[in-house]
């Protein structure tokens, strides 16, 4: 099992105490996402297949942390590490006419990551250390229970940095805190959150940016030291 | 820092919005399509980055690597890559394009060849098949004199050169019939030799 148990973190717990409307049940049909998964993926690829490198640069940016996560599973160099995730990256690009939609773009991209890091182990006479599998993409789709195999600074860098994204959260105003939290931590769609905090869905959208806006500015710096 | 914050300030609020939309698979095609034609992509790309970050510590995604950019590099190979591709293709056209021009005047000179081999042919053995060969063999040495007058259309007399046509023209039938290809140059013979055919 390469996961971690996911932490419940603190702001789930505010969003309990929250009065956001009618009563949320933590039904599977009520917390279930009804947002289109990997539909930004999806538009992202169609550019990047017509040659907008902007596009990919996107896509890069969203998955580079996960791609290195994995590859890590597999090795343990940190410089070869970031080495293989350059080029499962390249390697995506060049493929990219043939990722035909069938799965999301982060299983796709995650098997691409897995074979890359086999075939340099296997070019080097060396037995793949890790265990993670390509089944593994479709597990964990979302690709957010890999296990942590960070430095020790990495570790209080990031608890760090998690509590002051905790206090970030719980300095927000109320309307703003609810709709970032149903939309983060409980995965809704924006039209759910709207039904529940009972508000168009344009608010919602809008108060969602406006909660990110203000963590950006809140971790200013120290999401620039990570 | 500062330099960052106001690259992000460049964006106005509603396509930073439409970016925040994004990141919540919440926005439509053409949205996309605004937030990627952005003048300032660096700005857009900037800002993407850190609410990736946020996202990535909401989640827990393992952060032994949250602060990797690799998306330059990836870039710059992928540049590199492309004009590589660019040199090899123009290197493989010009080292193709002699042989291309050779293999022109090759068939150009083997078709001029046959033309001669078919004005000498019956002229000096009469009909038959078995004369080709003796023709086939002297052509070279003819042409080593002169080739240019003997192997044109030019030098031949107004029989000559109806067996010729003749010949070019069954030849053509034939291969309309056969290929179904050949009737736009059967089409063409007829019409510019005239002979009804």
């Amino acid at each position: 099992m390469i996961m971690s148990e996911r932490r419940q973190p603190g702001p789930a717990a505010q969003l309990k105490e929250a009065p956001a409307g009618p009563t949320m049940k933590p039904d599977a049909e009520q917390t279930r996402p009804s947002a289109p998964d990997g539909q930004t993926d999806l538009q992202l690829v169609r550019k990047a297949r017509q040659g907008d490198r902007s596009a990919f640069d996107l896509l890069v940016l969203k998955y580079q942390s996960r791609v290195a996560s994995i590859i890590s599973r597999y090795i343990y160099d940190s410089q070869e590490v970031l080495d293989l995730t350059q080029e499962t990256f390249v390697k995506a690009y060049r493929a990219i006419e043939r990722f035909r939609g069938d799965s999301a773009f982060y299983t796709w991209l995650y098997r691409i990551a897995v074979n890359t890091a086999k075939n340099f182990l296997e070019a080097r006479g060396r037995r793949p250390q890790g265990v993670a599998d390509v089944n593994d993409a479709e597990s964990f789709e979302d690709g957010f229970r890999l296990r942590d195999v960070g430095s020790p600074e990495g570790f209080l860098q990031r608890d760090q940095l998690r509590e002051a994204l905790e206090a970030a959260i719980g300095s927000l105003p109320e309307e703003l805190r609810s709709a970032f939290l149903l939309r983060e931590y409980e995965g809704l769609s924006y039209e759910d959150i709207a039904r529940i905090l009972e508000c168009p869905i344009g608010t919602v959208r809008s108060r969602i940016f406006r909660a990110r806006d203000a963590i950006d500015r809140q971790l200013g710096p120290m999401l620039d030291n990570t | 820092m500062s330099d960052e914050n106001s690259e992000v300030q460049a964006m106005d609020d509603r396509l930073r919005e439409t970016l925040s939309a994004m990141m919540d698979d919440q926005a439509d095609e053409l949205a996309v399509r605004r937030v990627l034609s952005h003048h300032d992509q660096p700005a857009v790309r900037d800002q993407w980055q850190r609410w990736q970050r946020i996202r990535d510590v909401i989640h827990e995604t393992p952060s032994g690597h949250a602060g990797l950019d690799v998306r330059d590099a990836v870039s710059a190979s992928l540049d590199r890559s492309a004009s590589a591709d660019d040199s090899h293709r123009q290197a493989v056209r010009r080292r193709h394009a002699p042989w291309r021009w050779s293999a022109v005047a090759m068939i150009t000179f083997g078709v001029a060849i046959g033309f001669g081999a078919g004005s000498g042919w019956d002229v000096m053995s009469g009909t038959g098949s078995d004369s080709l060969v003796p023709v086939q063999a002297q052509v070279p040495a003819a042409a080593q004199d002169s080739a240019v007058p003997q192997v044109t259309l030019q030098g031949l007399d107004a029989r000559q050169r109806e067996q010729v046509s003749r010949y070019l023209l069954e030849h053509a039938q034939n291969n309309s019939v056969v290929a179904g290809q050949g009737a736009v140059g059967y089409a063409r013979l007829t019409s510019m030799s005239g002979t009804g055919y």
